[in-house]
């Protein structure tokens, strides 16, 4: 059984005009999968609807089995899917400490066992905790939104494009970070732009390609395989 | 010129609670709600409508110094949540449904319109002359000696007035501060996407907001009637002051339409001996085109 999956997903902004045209996808436990694709494939929109921020035309959305294609988007994270966004991701007018306990709290968990934890695992987001978020660099910015998202230590996580923005170093920290999650089991999905990044620490790659799932394959002999630019062609320039 | 100043704080301190719970609104449902100075109006009517109910013709013993006694509290603990469940009614049967189709200007109509009709229906029950908690008359204190700027006078009423004012500024910022449900308020404004994904049912927040501003604006609205009349436009009449300190605290945010407030409060008193008590509005108006003009983000400006 997978951790998280996605069943002929159909989603869009609005009715009739779907972005994401049938997806389907799963992530188990302990992996990590790239969802890859040129801009405007619908990588974005197939996220943000198994988050439930997007409606679902039809098809389903799977959390360790059972269909939470109909249970709202605030009910999400503490069912065990948390989220980050591509953009805006932590609240900027809170501090640190009040972004993480906020969701803690609204999860019914203890907010300052709960804050402390993630304090152990991203110590540090601890010496900035009054700071308010909005001040964070990228990286610390990146790291309290994964934080944020998996303080109720839910069994999937999908991260939206964590690295863009970042100097290569904050992304070298941002992915070791990941692995380091992928250690306690959770299920990732990754959308990420970075191919060559995506697909050196994810085991399994998803190529969406105008909202259809055009390849679903082990990552690493996917590195050099030269279908990948010609399913990114005519999108964006290769390099 | 300290008479003056008390004066203003006085007004002031009402403009402050209304322009509080007007910045609420606005940050969290993103529409400027017109209707918002008729909670005020409700508010002091619905405390008067309990009062005589409470009193059933009986004299209201003053408590101390005051010129009200313990059933005047009575009836504001009553008429808080009426006040807050018409606001939850106007936002159920009209903002809400609008919302999921019009634009924000939609909205700004919809809300004059729901602000006449609240407005017809106080004249409606109550009528148009102006009515008081009590006729009990209160011998203002003097404060400080007429040769000292001017002298200060002020009644034990208007200094309760200022002393609770400040104690619901205080409670509500430790309320945004440290509860749950006043920091998902806070997310929510920035962000609602983002607070569902945290964890937020962002209706249960927007009715949450509707409650406190509405609570904030009927206490405003009795502070407004025990320190002068209860008319059916002392609503209306308040709604330009509370533009001005809203926008003038930078919308959205709460310390601002608090200073905000004692600004505008203090503008208007200063009006009085300049123009007189007829061109009282003009303090806000100038103090509204001054702000628009020099800074329109408000003086401390919304955080982006
Ligand atoms: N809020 C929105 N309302 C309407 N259309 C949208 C919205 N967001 C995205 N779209 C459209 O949906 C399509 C897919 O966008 P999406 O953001 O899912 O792509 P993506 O694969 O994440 O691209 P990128 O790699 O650039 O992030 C695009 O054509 C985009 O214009
Ligand atoms: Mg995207």
């Amino acid at each position: 059984m997978s951790a998280l999956a996605a069943r002929e997903v159909v989603a869009g902004y609005e009715p009739g005009l779907p972005i994401v045209k049938g997806a389907s996808l799963s992530v188990a436990g302990g992996e990590i999968v790239a969802l890859l694709g040129p801009n405007g494939a619908g990588k974005s929109t197939l996220a943000k609807a198994m988050a439930g921020l997007v409606p679902v035309a039809s098809g389903a959305v799977l959390l360790q089995g059972s269909d939470i294609t109909a249970v709202p988007a605030h009910l999400r994270l503490k069912r065990g899917l948390g989220f980050v966004p591509q953009t805006e991701n932590v609240f900027a007018n809170l501090t640190v400490r009040e972004n993480l306990e906020l969701a803690a709290s609204l999860a019914g968990l203890d907010r300052r066992a709960a804050r402390e934890e993630m304090f152990g695992f991203f110590p540090d987001l601890a010496r900035l905790a009054r700071l308010e978020a909005g001040r964070l660099s990228g990286g610390q910015r990146q790291m309290l939104a994964v934080a944020r998202a998996l303080l109720a230590k839910p069994a999937a996580l999908m991260l939206d494009e964590p690295s863009a923005g970042l100097s290569p170093r904050y992304v070298a920290e941002v992915f070791a970070m990941l692995a380091r999650v992928r250690q306690a089991g959770v299920a990732i999905l990754l959308v990420e732009q970075n191919v060559k990044a995506a697909l050196e620490l994810a085991d399994r790659a998803v190529v969406l390609v105008d909202g259809t799932v055009r390849l679903d394959e082990p990552a690493r002999p996917l590195l050099g395989d030269p279908r990948l630019p010609a399913l990114f062609l005519g999108a964006r320039e290769h390099a | 010129m300290l008479q003056l100043v008390a004066d203003g704080l006085i007004v002031g301190s009402v403009v402050s609670l209304g322009a509080v719970g007007l910045t609420l609104t606005y940050s969290l449902l993103r529409f400027a709600n017109f209707g918002h100075g008729e909670l005020l109006t409700w508010g002091a009517y619905l405390t008067l409508a309990f009062l005589g109910l409470l009193l059933a013709g009986a004299e209201m013993a003053p408590i101390g110094p005051f010129s009200f006694g313990w059933p005047l509290l009575a009836a504001l603990m009553l008429a808080l949540p009426a006040t807050a469940a018409i606001a939850l009614a106007v936002d159920w049967a009209l903002f809400r449904r609008l919302a999921r189709h019009g634009n924000a200007i939609t909205l700004v109509i919809a809300s004059f319109g729901a602000a006449l009709a609240l407005r017809n229906l106080v004249q409606f029950i109550w009528g148009t002359l102006p009515e008081y908690y009590t006729r009990e008359i209160q011998i203002a204190i003097r404060l400080v000696p007429r040769d000292v700027l001017g002298g200060l006078r002020i009644t034990p009423d208007q200094l309760l007035v200022l002393a609770l004012t400040a104690a619901v500024v205080v409670l509500l910022h430790l309320f945004l501060s440290y509860s749950t449900l006043g920091r998902a308020m806070r997310a929510t404004a920035m962000n609602p996407a983002l607070a569902r994904l945290a964890g937020a049912d962002v209706a249960k927040v927007a009715r949450a907001t509707w409650v406190i501003g509405a609570a904030l604006a009927c206490i405003a609205g009795v502070f407004a009637g025990l320190t002068g009349q209860i008319r059916p436009m002392m609503g209306f009449d308040l709604l330009l002051p509370l533009f001005a300190a809203a926008i003038l605290g930078g919308i959205g945010n709460v310390w601002g339409a608090v200073i905000g407030g004692l600004i505008v409060g203090l503008a208007e008193s200063f009006t009085v001996p300049l123009l007189g008590a007829e061109y009282r509005a003009a303090g806000s108006f100038a103090v509204l085109i001054a702000i628009l003009l020099i800074r329109p983000t408000g003086l401390f400006g919304a955080r982006a």
